[in-house]
């Protein structure tokens, strides 16, 4: 058996689509019922187990071996710097770690940032020079900004409409964001092989894009 | 009402865990049970403070791994850490007696190291950096040569086999191969240690990504993970014949020293849980030639782990080589019970399975 986690949301809606095209074992459909959990039967690995978890939660997941593999945005694998091995940039779910704000914040100096990742944030505003406050919320970020708590905002942005709807601008593209694929280290060298078969078909995939 | 908001109780420091009477005697029969064969195998225990200077743990290391010690400053202002691990105390020891003409030195410990971390310690004894755990080892200053390499890692295997442990992957590779190759392939020094953080960490995207921004046409991971010691050309294929460079000899030496170790792992029939694997790279940079890791499922990170630094010595006053591994014993215990032995609690474990033997 091999266990994959996958991140609920717009990562697994994103990879479903290439995992089916690579022959991949997938329940007939993951979002029909609440269930988290989907075992799917397959000669290749006995039983593929399917693990639906919170995007952040997945790292911690895989390194703790309750899943052999699974998918999360480079976003939480950063935020999270769990030991696990980084095997493949599956290139969907993509988007961009932004600093955004209201439009009149942007020209003065940075003082207060929300964000879910401050890691990651504390690290820009440190290689800049500039010392902030970090304000580590778990969602809605956008609201930070809008009510004022923060001038700044460190978040993910797809197509920038949620920004756009708050009245917020982006200031400044950090880094590009896509899912990957990650092993457990220990399974990936007990369970090589079954793993090798997931990495290489999405691999395949992956490459027929380029 | 039963919640304590007076704080009653004295508070455990983070990443501290307190282990319980069956948890307790359970890792010391471990513990014994490794000794005894190290013992039986010719290593005498050695013991010593659990504090060293700063000075002491950096001799041979990089300066970075500073940052993960537990450090403060003794009464005369000395920079003084916890050990992160035996093999610089061990080192220290040793080197005066190797300077004074004494031939080799053969000794095991069963210590705790200590790590600077902010991870629980439940977690971090299952993967990753904990910051208290168990080491116990061997350290074999002295001796060269594949047959001692291969002897180190028949010890590790019958330690297995002591403490009852039975699924397990040896992996196995040599330090200098990597570096070299990448050397071969034109690869500028300064990207070659970023590359080889990325096989450290297991960052493989990374890898491949400076691999293609700096214009490398091959698949380079998949051509190392290819490389089997048992069909030389497999790597050799990968150099130019014409080729006789520093890197590539180097390279080349490297190999045969990899394939010399198979070979006799082979003749006296330990090959059969081990494999080779050149993206296998470990983080201290003092490694000169066999290095490896034994994984067992249920922990995301390796119950047992050595190689061979044939310069540190050197460092410490007295040139000699030396191999040396050691096994991650709370790591061990959460195999061995399938994570009970991680959630002790006062009444005992509670868990009759994964008895020791």
């Amino acid at each position: 058996m091999l266990t994959v986690a996958l991140a609920k949301g717009r990562t697994v809606d994103d990879l479903m689509p290439m995992w089916r095209r690579a022959n991949l074992p997938a329940p007939e459909s993951l979002d029909d019922s609440r269930a988290l959990v989907f075992d799917v039967p397959d000669e290749r690995f006995g039983i593929l187990r399917m693990l639906l978890a919170k995007p952040a939660d997945v790292p911690a997941y895989v390194s703790l071996g309750v899943a052999d593999v699974g998918v999360a945005g480079k976003d939480v694998l950063l935020e999270s710097d769990r030991d696990v091995y980084e095997l493949l940039d599956l290139g969907v779910a993509r988007c961009k770690l932004c600093v955004a704000g209201r439009p009149q914040e942007q020209a003065e100096r940075p003082r207060r940032v929300a964000t879910k990742y401050p890691k990651l944030a504390d690290a820009h505003f440190r290689r800049l020079g500039q010392q902030v406050e970090i304000v580590g919320l778990s969602g809605s970020i956008e609201l930070a900004a809008v009510i004022g708590l923060a001038d700044r905002i460190v978040d993910l942005v797809q197509s920038g409409k949620t920004l756009e709807a708050n009245g917020l601008v982006v200031f400044e593209e950090l880094l590009d964001i896509s899912a990957r694929l990650i092993a457990n280290r220990s399974s990936y060298r007990m369970k090589r092989q079954q793993i090798d078969v997931v990495w290489q078909a999405l691999d395949n995939e992956v490459k027929s894009y380029e | 009402m039963a919640l304590d908001l007076n704080n009653t109780w004295a508070e455990r420091p983070a990443g501290m865990r307190d282990v319980f009477p069956q948890q307790a005697r359970l890792r010391r029969n471990v513990e014994n049970e490794l000794l005894d064969l190290f013992q039986q195998a010719g290593f005498d225990m050695v013991s010593c403070g659990a504090f060293e200077y700063v000075e002491t743990l950096t001799r041979g290391r990089p300066v970075r791994d500073v940052e993960t010690l537990v450090q403060w400053f003794d009464a005369v202002g000395r920079t003084v850490a916890l050990r992160p691990d035996m093999t610089p105390s061990i080192a220290r020891m040793a080197a005066p007696l190797i300077a004074n003409g004494r031939g080799s030195v053969k000794w095991s410990y069963a210590e705790r190291v200590y790590h600077r971390t902010s991870d629980p310690a439940s977690l971090s004894w299952a993967s990753g950096r904990a910051a208290e755990s168990t080491q116990v080892g061997v350290e074999w200053i002295g001796a060269r040569g594949p047959e001692a390499d291969a002897h180190l890692l028949q010890i590790c295997q019958r330690g297995m086999e002591a403490i009852g442990l039975r699924e397990w992957q040896m992996v196995v590779s040599h330090a200098s191969i990597a570096p070299a190759l990448l050397e071969t392939f034109g690869v500028e020094q300064s990207a070659i240690e970023g590359l080889l953080a990325d096989l450290t960490r297991g960052d493989y995207v990374s890898f491949q990504e400076t691999l293609r921004r700096l214009g490398a046409k091959r698949d380079v991971l998949k051509q190392f993970a290819l490389c089997d010691p048992f069909k030389p050309q497999t790597l050799l294929d990968l150099i130019d014949p014409a080729d006789h460079r520093p890197c590539a000899e180097d390279a080349r030496r490297a190999w045969q020293e990899l394939r010399d170790l198979a070979a006799v792992l082979r003749d006296v029939g330990l090959t059969e849980q081990v494999s080779f694997d050149l993206t296998l790279h470990r983080d201290l940079s003092y490694y000169t030639g066999l290095v490896f890791e034994v994984f067992s499922p249920g922990v995301g990170a390796p119950v047992a782990q050595g190689g061979r630094y044939d310069d540190l010595l050197e460092s410490f006053g007295a040139g000699a080589p030396a191999v040396g591994f050691t096994f991650e014993v709370e790591r061990v215990l959460a195999v061995l019970t399938q994570g009970a032995w991680l959630h002790g609690h006062e009444d005992g474990h509670g868990n009759g399975e994964g008895e020791l033997c």
